[in-house]
């Protein structure tokens, strides 16, 4: 059979080769050619060159235009761009260790959480599973994020990014918070920001536990959350306060009702899964903390017992799912962050949006 | 898609519209012409219309010329096609019960394990970052098999896939055994393949946990698959629910295991007769009896219900991925009479590193 | 067809030379350098019997550094330069993770800044790792591979793990005399 020649310029050629290089995760990209590039920056007013942020070992400076590059590979549209520039001054952002979670042998994932009224823009507020709510915009965001740094970063698998496992949910771990049905403030507002601000936050775990409580008392939800934390999943300060890790709960509307109705705060929840938290001293992941995290447990005799999260700050909490389910998620411990950076959009944002509306 | 279609519409047009008939995840797919099928059928003597596999509820039949168009979206080259072929035979077969997984909801994933040369053969990562967005072949294999089980069963999300969280590693969990590497015998050969067999496994758990021992000895390695298995895991084998939990050890903990001369079944004994919880407080999800309450049982109920594969880089850290409720099945991978001259056609090489001639 | 890049056009780091070799380890004063990582201690102190049991005369000084992300200071990275500047030469231990090993690298960096000649123990795992981050630096800095693997952390285990062969492989890389590369010397292409 006669071997076809493809075209220099299609979709499959120039995804390989871009593989080849290792701008890419593998699977297809749009090829980020000047005319889709100058399309994609109708998402910005900022010009081509601005310098987004500083990121890896070298402080490599990423562009509007290198991010618009990598939002065509990945397949985002125009509207993207406002969170994909969030995002990355989430990354840029030292108090993230974005850094350290990408050349880690750990297998850290970039866990994205959305908040505020960009979840209506775009349609994610609907449908079912916050994991996957619209997929084209939470895939191709979290993709053209990770290969963003990547691309800007130069850490490759195997090469200085030493993953041993690496993680299957390292590009796609993006997360938008149900909050229309959720009894608590959102996330973004808990951390400060104001309820009608939309805010992109980064962590990076690398583990992600299903569980169902199929609890009808709040204590065996809280419960759940506690037993379902393996201790590979310490929350507390990090090398001296360089950072903190923190242990990310996703909770399923039925089981937060059950919660509130008890008289439960979001913060009274964090309360209660620090103070219940305490495993016996040899479950302990030592090796998690290289700066003597037991001191304050050992005198002359060791504890028989530590708090596996050493206080409430270290949990985070997002409302999940929005049917009638009783499914919840662990997802940790976040070597970084997590922070969250307010989403600014361009000056004409309502046109772009009806532009590019994308059916979920 | 007729090529004179192709030419009219954009590659966005043609992507935007294949995604809103939910035939693919979202992210860039390459148009499956019929040019570019045909060239993927290169990688199969099959005939196009020989059914592979009935898939879904309907047992709707997936043919060798479907699996092409699916693999071209996906991004696969022709060489992929054999184990492709083979992952649809194990999502077909009905003890993968991956009709179940891809309805419940639990939000399960696909979990690929692939054995034997053909690894070699196609560059199927199965050391440092095995798991990552980073590979061509691990990457596109486990998309095209993942959107191929979805446009053949026609199950879409929030419809009658009803994951209520939606699982991010759902179309990206496939990696290689690390044979080379490993001190036992292959997940294929213990599983009755021959060690020059190539194969394709295929489970279906909801959640990954990456952990790491305190001290790098066989001892701590084995607390630490017990430890970090979460209560919401739990391992049975049987005929109606296969549950089963795949432990991924990686090459230096396998090594620590193997010098203390474990075999992987004596490691499956520990694992079991190790597994203990008691009942009191939350785990009553473990309980399967309403008589009188055991005060303890068991996490890992026999060996036949845990896995153990070799996978990874140099590092100290392993995953546990679970609880799987279909499979593992393993399916031969059958290749074409012109194997040899395809795999030299088709090649994708890394040409990312950048330490050429830096060092002598 | 025009594409536009997606990634960074790079700092394309200055090539720097290395610092030259000593002839011989006899009667130096030895730096040994724990970048933080809990097997780097234990490696060290295997590293140093040795060296004492060959070298009688030769004297040795720590340097710790008490958490591995605590190198990103510049107060410590002076502290580290203070410190090499009287030391012979730098043997700094341990590349086992992602991190660690490029914090190994920037700490052999700060030795040979400080004009003595350094070298980095690291797991064989982690071999380009240690190379690409030394790229990264602009300088080929020496490493040694040693078979102790990630937290181990029981010395007798480390003591026999660090065998002749090691130490000869240590000492090589702290004797051998530079090359054109090492030199930085604009080699005709």
């Amino acid at each position: 059979m006669a071997h076809h020649q493809p075209r220099e310029d299609s979709i499959s050629t120039v995804s390989r080769s871009l593989y080849r290089q290792g701008l890419t995760d593998g699977l297809p990209v749009i090829p980020p050619t000047d005319e889709r590039v100058g399309k994609m920056l109708r998402g910005t007013d900022k010009p081509r060159d601005h310098v987004l942020g500083r990121l890896g070992n070298d402080d490599s400076p990423i562009t509007v235009e290198q991010l618009a590059s990598n939002a065509v590979m990945a397949g985002c549209l125009p509207t993207s761009m406002p969170i994909l520039e969030a995002g990355i001054r989430a990354l840029a952002d030292p108090s993230s260790n974005s850094i350290q979670f990408s050349v880690s042998t750990g297998g850290w994932a970039y866990q994205w959480v959305l908040n505020g009224s960009v979840l209506d823009d775009f349609g994610v507020a609907a449908g079912s599973g916050p994991f996957g709510r619209n997929t084209r915009v939470s895939r191709a965001t979290a993709r053209a994020l990770g290969i963003a740094y990547r691309n800007t970063t130069k850490i490759y698998p195997g090469e200085k990014d030493m993953g041993v496992m690496a993680n299957p949910l390292k590009f796609s771990l993006f997360l938008a918070e149900n909050e229309t049905t959720s009894p608590w403030e959102p996330y973004h507002v808990t951390h400060g920001f104001d309820e009608g601000e939309s805010t992109i936050t980064l962590g990076g775990p690398n583990s992600f536990i299903q569980w169902e409580s199929g609890a009808d008392s709040p204590e065996a939800i809280l419960g759940g959350m506690i037993e379902n934390t393996p201790p590979s999943m310490v929350g507390g300060e990090q090398q001296g306060g360089d950072f903190d890790q923190t242990i990310l709960h996703v909770l399923s509307s039925e089981d937060l009702e059950t919660l509130a109705e008890a008289g439960l705060t979001k913060r009274g929840v964090k309360e209660y899964v620090s103070e219940n938290s305490y495993i016996p001293i040899e479950e302990f992941q030592k090796g998690v903390l290289w700066d003597d995290a037991l001191d304050d447990y050992h005198g002359k005799v060791d504890s028989r017992q530590v708090p596996q999260i050493s206080g409430p700050e270290y949990v985070k909490l997002v409302a999940g799912g929005r049917s009638e389910s009783q499914s919840n998620v662990v997802i940790g411990p976040s070597i970084g962050g997590p922070v969250t950076k307010k989403i600014e959009f361009p000056d004409e944002w309502g046109s772009l949006v009806t532009e590019y509306a994308v059916e979920g | 898609m007729s090529n004179q279609t192709q030419k009219e519409q954009s590659l966005e047009e043609i992507n935007r519209s294949l995604y809103k008939e939910g035939l693919t995840d979202g992210l860039p797919v390459i148009p499956p012409t019929d040019e570019r099928v045909e060239e993927m059928l290169r990688g199969t003597d099959n005939p196009r219309d020989h059914v592979l596999g009935e898939i879904g509820n309907n047992d709707n039949p997936l043919t060798v010329e479907k699996l092409a168009s699916n693999a071209v979206m996906a991004g696969c080259l022709p060489t992929y096609m054999p184990v492709l072929e083979a992952g649809v035979r194990a999502l077909a077969d009905p003890d993968s019960n991956s009709i179940q997984f891809s309805v419940s909801t639990g939000s399960w994933a696909y979990q690929w394990i692939v054995n034997g040369p053909v690894q070699d053969a196609l560059d199927i990562e199965s050391g440092s970052g095995a798991f990552g967005p980073s590979f061509h072949a691990n990457q596109t294999i486990a998309r095209a098999l993942g959107i191929a089980y979805r446009n053949t069963a026609k199950i879409y999300p929030g419809e009658k896939d009803m994951g209520v969280m939606g699982n991010p590693a759902k179309f990206s969990f496939l990696a290689g055994e690390n044979e080379d590497s490993s001190p036992w015998e292959p997940y294929h050969v213990t599983n009755g393949f021959d060690e020059e067999d190539s194969t394709i496994s295929l489970a279906g758990p909801n959640s990954w946990v990456q952990w790491f021992p305190h001290e790098n000895s066989a001892q701590d390695v084995l607390r630490g698959m017990i430890d970090n298995t979460p209560e919401s895991m739990r391992a049975s084998s049987g005929e109606d629910l296969n549950a089963t939990i795949t432990h991924f050890v990686n090459p230096y903990n396998a090594e620590e295991l193997e010098k203390e001369d474990l075999s992987k079944e004596e490691i499956k004994e520990y694992i079991v007769e190790n597994s203990y919880r008691k009942t009191d407080g939350t785990s009553n999800s473990m309980l399967d009896t309403d008589k009188v309450v055991p005060r303890q049982v068991r996490q890992y109920d026999d060996t036949d219900s845990i896995n153990i594969v070799a996978t990874g880089g140099a590092g100290r850290v392993n995953a546990i991925a679970g609880t799987s409720i279909g499979g593992p099945v393993t399916k031969k991978i059958e290749f074409p009479d012109e194997w040899d001259s395809l795999v030299e056609e088709y090649s994708v090489e890394r040409e990312w590193v950048p330490t050429e001639g830096f060092y002598d | 067809m025009g594409l536009i890049t997606p990634s960074s056009t790079g700092n394309d780091a200055e090539q720097k030379p290395l610092v030259p070799r000593v002839t011989s380890l006899e009667g130096k004063h030895i730096g040994l350098y724990d970048n933080g990582k809990p097997a780097a201690e234990p490696l060290l102190t295997a590293v140093q019997e040795k060296l004492a049991q060959r070298y009688p005369d030769a004297t040795f000084e720590w340097y710790h550094v008490e958490h591995l992300n605590q190198i990103k200071s510049d107060d410590e990275q002076e502290s580290v330069v203070d410190w090499a500047e009287n030391v012979d030469i730098g043997i700094g231990a341990i590349g086992d993770c992602g991190s660690c090993t490029k914090f190994l690298a920037w700490g052999i960096e700060l030795i040979e800044d400080a004009g003595t000649p350094g070298v980095g123990l690291i797991d064989e795992g982690f071999e380009l790792d240690y190379q690409s981050n030394a790229v990264e630096r602009g300088r080929p800095l020496r490493y040694k591979k040693t078979p102790v693997r990630c937290e181990t952390t029981d010395l007798d285990r480390v003591r026999e793990e660090v065998s002749n062969e090691v130490v000869d492989g240590i000492e090589e890389e702290l004797t051998r005399s530079l090359n054109d590369k090492e030199r930085a010397e604009q080699v005709a292409q």
